[in-house]
């Protein structure tokens, strides 16, 4: 049997095993054992790297952003940010859309998770704005866009698992994620003004009620700093700064803001548990199926397809790969994706030239994207679900939101200056700069 | 907020109240790993900041995760909070989601094995590996796989046994998220 042949039955049995119910770590599991049986590989070396996928200390990130949106979300400190943001917008045209949109900017400031902030919104914004005669179906569509953000604006869970996996820059691909997020977050504010529900006008709030609720949430928004400020001093890894931010929720935080919440956070700490280790048993599963695709040559055979098409051209290259993360992001989870197709990502990066942490933010933004789009769109579905809106409504209403992604993609593939400018001004090094002999200034590549 | 009992009542049709202990278990250890590297990484930072690092923090912090996430594994099987690519057996019933419902277990149960049966090879293997600096056996870190494994068969065996006796539909058909978010 032909590598390629292999493959096609390790990617058949994955998908078909996974559309027919199997949950995706097993489904992955079960294609690289039956890669095993046809090829000298043994299973014994394929669980170990089960193992081996997630020993990796950068990995820790993801559950301390997941550990912050948890105590944030539980503790009700995001209340707080919520009423910052009806000060800031909630008197303009459709408000409470435009307050889903900001807050879900803030909250991708502190957590990584899109669900998390889907949980935040569809409990405390939806009721309010069914009570105000928006669409259910509208509430569900812009929660799930604006969620999306948690995994652009740092800290990203897709980023640190980029990172991890390609070997990029955590702190870099975190920068760079700020454009696209703004992006998306300026897009879905224009697209709420201009299309969306108008809601109930309310008057601007005063300059004393705004200055009131920034003094209330000054202490929650001091998360994004303690994160990015550690990262860019050079104090702490990306993971070292998921650590101290959730000991800051649980040490200054908590007892300031909620201290009825104290007993309550052993609880935290075992559901965070488990919901770290869903996402890591993909991790575990994908770096396997990633290690025997790789060993299967499909990098080779897939970017000699690509290759054919685009040649050695970098914005071509990216723009195909664009296309087929499109449509693996609409099947599959995003995490196992970003592990499974990395090695083809590594060898594209190398045959157009491309540079690693603007392919990495491409890739991202292109990911985000299958969180919202059928069949497989994680945010949409569990919006829909808690708005208690069917899923086809949702996703019916989320379609003309899609221009915005569409632009968010497009100008992170066309303007790499601009993504990739706070990079390259404050973490040099991330996208390949090095120190001047003179010991002034970086010399970058072009 | 209210949160759930730790051992939730989703799925009640498919699981023996007599393993109920186990997955309230498997949680306080879920619970313990992210504690216990949270409180690594701390004190690691704490000690390198103060000049006094200790080494085999990190040991413990990768070890504490790694556990984790396979014990979660296992939590999560029960639970039956694993994600999914499609919810398509929720909409069936009668014999066809029964054959689903069973082939998709025999799948699990089947990697299950591998895990354990491997597992434990890549286990008696690693005895004769050591991590340093503190020369801790890497077998300490690979048993989390073969456990896990053994953990997973056991559960998925307790969800063919009910699902053959009392049928796999339940309520939770219609709340496919309320496990995973809360």
């Amino acid at each position: 049997m032909t590598n390629g042949a292999i493959l096609l039955m390790m990617t058949a049995c994955f998908l078909g095993f996974g559309y027919m119910g199997v949950p995706v770590a097993f489904a992955l599991m079960a294609g690289v054992l039956a890669a095993c049986a046809l090829t000298p590989i043994s299973m014994q070396s394929m669980i170990g790297q089960m193992f081996h996928g997630i020993d990796s200390e950068i990995l820790l990130a993801v559950p301390f952003f997941l550990l912050v949106g948890e105590l944030m979300t539980s503790a009700n400190v995001t209340n707080r940010m919520i009423r910052l943001a009806q000060t800031m917008v909630g008197h303009m045209r459709g408000g409470l859309a435009q307050v889903v949109t900001l807050f879900s900017m803030f909250f991708a400031g502190i957590s990584g998770s899109s669900t998390a902030d889907v949980a935040v919104l569809t409990r405390t914004v939806a009721p309010e704005m069914t009570r105000e005669g928006y669409d259910r179906a509208f509430t569900a569509a812009l929660i799930a866009c604006a969620s999306t953000m948690a995994n652009l604006i740092p800290p990203s869970i897709m980023a640190v698992v980029y990172g991890a996996t390609g070997n990029v820059s955590i702190g870099g691909l975190f920068l760079a994620g700020i454009a696209p997020g703004v992006v998306v977050g300026i897009g879905l504010m224009i697209y709420s003004h201009f299309f969306g529900p108008v809601g109930l006008r309310k008057p601007r709030a005063s300059l004393f009620e705004f200055a009131d609720a920034v003094r209330a949430s000054i202490l929650p928004l001091m998360i994004p700093l303690i994160i990015m400020g550690g990262i860019l001093t050079g104090w702490f890894t990306p993971t070292e700064a998921g650590m101290v931010a959730s000991v800051y929720i649980l040490l200054v935080l908590v007892p300031l803001l909620a201290r009825g919440h104290i007993p309550n956070l052993p609880r935290d700490f075992v559901y965070t548990g488990l919901l770290y280790s869903i996402p890591l048993a993909l991790v575990a599963a994908a770096s396997a199926f990633g290690w025997m695709l790789a060993y299967l040559r499909g990098p080779d055979i897939v970017s000699s397809w690509i290759e054919l098409f685009a040649g050695h051209d970098g914005r071509l290259i990216m723009l195909l790969l664009v296309l087929l993360f499109i449509v693996i992001g609409d099947f599959m989870d995003a995490v196992p994706a970003i592990i499974i197709f990395m090695p083809i990502v590594i060898k594209l990066n190398e045959l157009g030239n491309i540079q690693p942490l603007h392919m990495g933010v491409v890739l991202i933004t292109t990911l985000v994207f299958g969180l919202i789009t059928p069949p497989y769109g994680l945010s949409l579905l569990v919006a829909s679900k808690f708005v208690g809106v069917p899923f086809s409504r949702a996703m019916f209403a989320s379609l003309p939101i899609y221009v915005v992604f569409f632009v968010a993609i497009g100008f992170t593939v066309l303007f790499p200056d601009i993504v990739l400018y706070l990079p390259k001004l404050l973490l040099p090094e991330s996208v390949g700069c090095f120190k001047s002999p003179s010991g002034q200034g970086y010399i970058c590549p072009p | 907020m209210v949160k759930p009992p730790l051992v939730i009542a989703r799925h009640r049709h498919l699981k023996w109240r007599a393993l109920d202990p186990l997955e309230h278990i498997l949680m306080v250890f879920c619970g313990i790993s992210i504690a216990g590297f949270t409180f690594s990484v701390f004190l690691d930072v704490v000690t390198r900041t103060v000049g006094l690092p200790i080494l085999w923090l990190q040991l413990a912090t990768t070890g504490f995760f790694a556990w984790g996430v396979f014990i979660g594994m296992a939590a999560a099987t029960r639970r039956i909070d694993h994600l999914n690519l499609v919810e398509i057996t929720k909409r069936m019933s009668g014999p066809r989601r029964t054959f689903m419902e069973v082939f998709n277990r025999i799948i699990i149960l089947l990697v299950a094995l591998a895990m354990l049966v491997f597992g434990i090879q890549n286990f008696m293997n690693d005895l004769g590996s050591f991590r340093a600096p503190s020369l801790i056996p890497l077998a300490t870190y690979t048993a989390s796989v073969p456990i896990a494994g053994a953990l997973i068969a056991l559960f998925c065996i307790e969800q063919l046994v009910n699902g053959w006796r009392n049928g796999f539909e339940g309520p939770e058909d219609t709340d496919d998220f309320v496990g995973i978010v809360k």
